[in-house]
């Protein structure tokens, strides 16, 4: 029974035990890794992550998955740091129209938003696989991204724009309050409301779910929708830390957010796992990015390790599931 | 009546958001504001009055990639520019060399030096990019108002390569034949790769 007991409490902890060892050996290892600064910094990279893999979670609790998040995070920050820098003109009826920050965001917002639905959309309607429907919309996105800008950056996006990603309030970085924030909100929508408990009831039994009454389209589509609004927050804090919006933003951010996600304990297969699980997911790859970035190891290797971390991850998690 | 107060909130909130987040001008009010940008001017002058002038700093390639060898800092804090922060970074480089092969899209050149005599590719088809914009160090983004002017000024400067540099050059040139050139490379300081250089000409002769 003890055992048992001991048993469930190293599952239930896996993640934060991983973290902590990862942090202890990356201290011993680098005299700059323990530092305030670092931590910071580790914080700060890592918001973008939390921001599209809390969607993410929200996609995989119903059993979905969405590639699509890095190209849609390109497509909304250069469609934010376009409408801002230079915004629309018409010739033909001799008309201008310009936008103001919060116009900027909201639009990058917006359009993160629609095509989040639009893969819901698909993925509902017409019955395409989520892992074929966001692979396409991957490719449209960033094509999207590659019309929207000529293949260039957009640059010069002003100060104020640039407080999103790199300025500080109360002495943490802004896109840490912003991370921070969405998390609280996610938190509270999967364990609070009926929008959570539907998340989990399709991800745990589809056939069930819809047979008890639950629009599982209109939830999916819901949940598709709000992955693309986070990935186009996330898209945003990219362009404002970089102070340009760069078409190949975002390339390969899927695989670091399904990273995330799956260390943080939540079955790929659905009806299982957390929000905060995710956020120590995010973290662990974030400090392992940091720390072999200071132990000096090669970026080819750090591809290779991470791959490792996250097939340990699944292996893990698919042993856990078979003792369920 | 809860339905009707919904909707005319939400028509509330929408109304609000979007008066706070456009505004509506003439484009002539507009573009009178910021004079209208010529972009094949404005290359065409970068061209001769400081990209041209310029080429007398560049380094001979060489003697770069002994450089990078020995103190990769020093070649790129001395030779290197960039506009933005990273790892990329691009040079003004020249050297005469024979050409090896000439293909569809390039020319590969040994280039005749004291120490390394390394191949490089001359890049005649497909020019993109910003590696000659700016590799002189010679432009200011804050010149510009807006993005779409600064880009198309790059593209501007390709072009003038892809019409003007390479034509008279590709339509001559023959394996074997010794050259003189100069251009723009883009390296990476993170991750070096000194193997495949590829160079966006600037100014190509041939003097067999």
């Amino acid at each position: 029974m003890n055992l048992q007991k001991y048993r469930a409490d190293l599952i239930r902890f896996q993640s934060f035990i991983a973290l902590f060892l990862l942090c202890l050996a990356l201290s011993i290892m680098s005299d700059k890794f323990l530092t305030v600064s670092n931590a910071w910094n580790v914080m700060r990279q890592i918001s973008v992550n939390i921001c599209i893999s809390t969607g993410m979670t929200l996609i995989v609790l119903t059993a979905g998955i969405d590639l699509s998040v890095g190209s849609v995070l390109a497509l909304c920050g250069a469609i934010t740091a376009g409408l801002l820098r230079n915004g629309i003109e018409f010739p033909s009826g001799n008309l201008f129209i310009g936008f103001t920050l919060f116009g900027a965001v909201v639009a990058g917002i917006l359009t993160g938003s629609a095509l989040g639905a639009f893969n819901g959309w698909a993925i509902t309607k017409f019955k395409v696989p989520p892992f074929v429907a966001t692979l396409a919309m991957l490719t449209i996105a960033r094509g999207l991204t590659m019309l929207w800008t000529q293949g260039f950056p957009i640059s010069g996006l002003g100060d104020t724009f640039l407080y999103f990603g790199t300025g500080w309030l109360l002495g943490i970085p802004v896109p840490v309050w912003i991370s921070g924030t969405i998390v609280l909100i996610a938190v509270l929508i999967t364990n609070k409301t009926r929008l959570g408990r539907y998340i989990y009831a399709i991800g745990g039994n589809e056939s069930a779910s819809k047979l008890s009454g639950i629009n599982v389209s209109k939830v999916k589509i819901t949940v598709y929708t709000i992955a693309g609004a986070l990935a186009a927050v996330g898209g945003i804090l990219v362009t404002s830390r970089l102070d340009s919006a760069q078409p190949n933003a975002g390339t390969s951010y899927e695989l670091d957010s399904i990273a995330a996600v799956v260390i943080g304990g939540t079955s790929l297969s659905g009806g299982r796992g957390s929000i905060l699980g995710t956020v120590q997911g995010a973290i662990i790859i974030g400090v392992l990015n940091n720390g072999l970035v200071l132990l000096n190891v090669s970026p080819f290797w750090q591809q290779v390790v991470k791959g490792f971390v996250i097939l340990l991850a699944v292996i893990i998690d698919k042993s856990n599931s078979k003792n369920d | 009546m809860k339905k009707i107060i919904r909707y005319v909130a939400s028509l509330v909130l929408v109304a609000l958001v979007a008066y706070n987040s456009v505004y509506f001008k003439k484009l002539d009010e507009v573009k009178a504001g910021t004079a209208s940008f010529n972009a094949a001017k404005y290359a065409s002058e970068f061209w001769t009055k400081k990209l041209l002038p310029h080429t007398t700093r560049a380094i001979e390639i060489g003697q770069l990639l002994t450089l990078l060898q020995t103190d990769k800092n020093k070649a790129f804090s001395d030779y290197s520019h960039a506009l933005g922060i990273g790892n990329v970074r691009y040079f003004l480089v020249k050297g005469s060399g024979t050409v090896q092969a000439v293909e569809e899209n390039q020319v590969l050149v040994k280039v005749a030096s004291e120490r390394e005599k390394p191949e490089v590719i001359l890049v005649t088809e497909f020019v993109f990019g910003n590696a000659v914009r700016d590799a002189s160090g010679e432009i200011d983004i804050n010149e510009f108002t807006n993005s779409m002017d600064f880009n198309n000024v790059s593209a501007e400067i390709n072009k003038i390569i892809r019409e003007k540099i390479i034509p008279p050059f590709k339509s001559k040139v023959k394996r074997g034949d010794r050259i003189n050139f100069i251009g723009a490379i883009e390296l990476n300081k993170e991750h070096l790769n000194t193997r495949s250089i590829e160079i966006i000409p600037v100014d190509l002769k041939i003097t067999n």
